[in-house]
């Protein structure tokens, strides 16, 4: 098998770098809208006006509760039937896993915001700070802490799940996987490498995500 | 004039009326203690004055502010720092910044210089060596002594004491009334809802019995032990109680 990946051409090796590079630049542009979106809609969701606080679950519940992959073909092949709108592969992958990462970060928001006592808040507001002071200066720090153990843990099957958008013909690593395959017909080596590089990446985040946990957790 | 003046103010939760046209007023100076039985509306009385319950009806009145007044809340809340019978120390915090984030993010004081009185707040409350320490790493007398040391921080014209030794066993609540002793004695206005009789006889210039959200007796201390309880059936029978 060795002798076999020795046979990989200086093409192949380039080929896989850029898919790499393809798949960390969606996950990574996809993950940083995923979570400005998921913190507004978290925030939102936390409001205490009832009616307020229902309306990011019109967008949350069908994400969360639909395939990725209808929701990149809806994006990729359905807004242009739907809407005239055509959009590359590459901004249908980012827009879809983007506002999936949304939702499911907005849930991981509004936990950690809940988890907090509400005996921290009026700590703070007894102490003269107002709202925005309570929140930036004592209730964010600590919802933060409990929220980057489940964002890595999300982050990390954002980056898996982007595996989807090999299917709407954008060549990131698994579509490059199976491009190599078919030229060299040793699909065992070619989604082996496949399977280690993302393990390569994903395995040194689940660590970072159980060394945070361990750093930042606290109790109230 | 009264450093607070409470105005005939009404407070319910839902069909509960705790509070009922209830007036008073505390003046600049002494030890106020508030006694009386539990859900009586001791309190609800401190929550409101420092704006972490509005009032139905009527006002209050701290160091000219309206509590009525939302934008007023910020500066009352500083005047009027308040200690809960829950120990809220901000875990994500080492005991010194949680003395010392209040300072500097709402009055601007220099971090050195907040860190400074920090450190002489701690030393007064017995935990010099503690400033590094976690809240989760001190006792619950240390705890709350961090807390009253962290309300003093915004150098308060009042001092709100709620039921601050009840969750506590009796050698930490000494603890942390001996504290309490060394602020009275250094002049600072306070009152203090506790069951703690013998302490309150100690420290307190003046007693406020409250039972149904009314005020039953309010009188100096030595009056209230001597010659009211007497003739007040209803305080005799609370302070047995408490004392059995």
């Amino acid at each position: 098998m060795f002798e076999q990946y020795l046979n990989l051409t200086y093409y192949d090796i380039f080929f896989f770098m850029k898919a790499i590079g393809m798949t960390l630049w969606i996950t990574l542009v996809s993950i940083t809208f995923g979570t400005i979106i998921g913190f507004m809609m978290g925030i939102i969701r936390c409001s205490h006006n009832k009616l307020v606080s229902a309306i990011p679950l019109i967008y949350i519940e069908p994400l969360r509760n639909s395939p990725l992959i209808t929701q990149l073909f809806l994006t990729y092949y359905g807004l242009p039937v739907v809407a005239n709108i055509v959009l590359d592969a590459q901004a249908a992958a980012i827009i879809t896993l983007s506002l999936n990462t949304g939702a499911f970060f907005s849930v991981l928001v509004h936990n950690a915001i809940k988890a907090i006592p509400h005996m921290q808040w009026e700590a703070g507001y007894a102490l003269g700070h107002g709202k925005f002071s309570n929140f930036k200066n004592i209730i964010a720090p600590q919802v933060l802490r409990l929220l980057i153990p489940g964002a890595i843990t999300l982050y990390i099957n954002q980056l898996q799940v982007s595996s989807f958008v090999s299917l709407i013909s954008l060549i990131d690593l698994t579509k490059a996987g199976h491009i190599l395959t078919l030229r060299t017909m040793r699909p065992f080596l070619i989604y082996g490498i496949v399977f280690l590089l993302y393990f390569a990446i994903s395995y040194p985040l689940s660590k970072l995500a159980r060394r945070l946990e361990k750093k930042v957790a606290f109790n109230f | 004039m009264a450093m607070i003046e409470v105005k005939n103010i009404t407070k319910a939760f839902g069909d509960l009326v705790v509070l009922n046209n209830f007036s008073v007023d505390f003046d600049q100076s002494g030890v106020t203690v508030i006694l009386g039985p539990s859900g009586t509306g001791k309190s609800t009385l401190l929550r409101c004055i420092n704006g972490l319950e509005t009032v139905d009806n009527g006002d209050i009145i701290v160091d000219g502010l309206s509590v009525q007044n939302r934008h007023n809340l910020r500066d009352i809340r500083i005047k009027c720092g308040m200690v809960f019978q829950q120990t809220i120390l901000f875990p994500h915090l080492d005991v010194l910044e949680n003395l010392i984030i209040s300072p500097v993010k709402i009055l601007k004081t220099p971090r050195s210089e907040a860190i400074e009185q920090a450190r002489e707040l701690l030393d007064k409350v017995g935990l010099f060596n503690k400033e590094h320490s976690k809240h989760n790493e001190l006792s619950g007398g240390e705890q709350q002594r961090i807390a009253i040391a962290r309300a003093m921080m915004m150098n308060p014209k009042a001092l709100l004491l709620d039921e601050i030794t009840s969750a506590l066993d009796p050698e930490m609540s000494t603890e942390v009334l001996k504290i309490i002793e060394k602020l009275a004695a250094d002049g600072v206005v306070m009152l203090i809802v506790t069951h703690e009789i013998p302490f309150a006889k100690r420290i307190a210039s003046r007693i406020l019995f409250l039972e149904k959200g009314s005020i039953v007796s309010d009188s100096p201390t030595e009056d209230f032990f001597s010659r009211l309880k007497n003739k007040n059936q209803r305080i005799e029978r609370f302070l047995q109680n408490i004392h059995h």
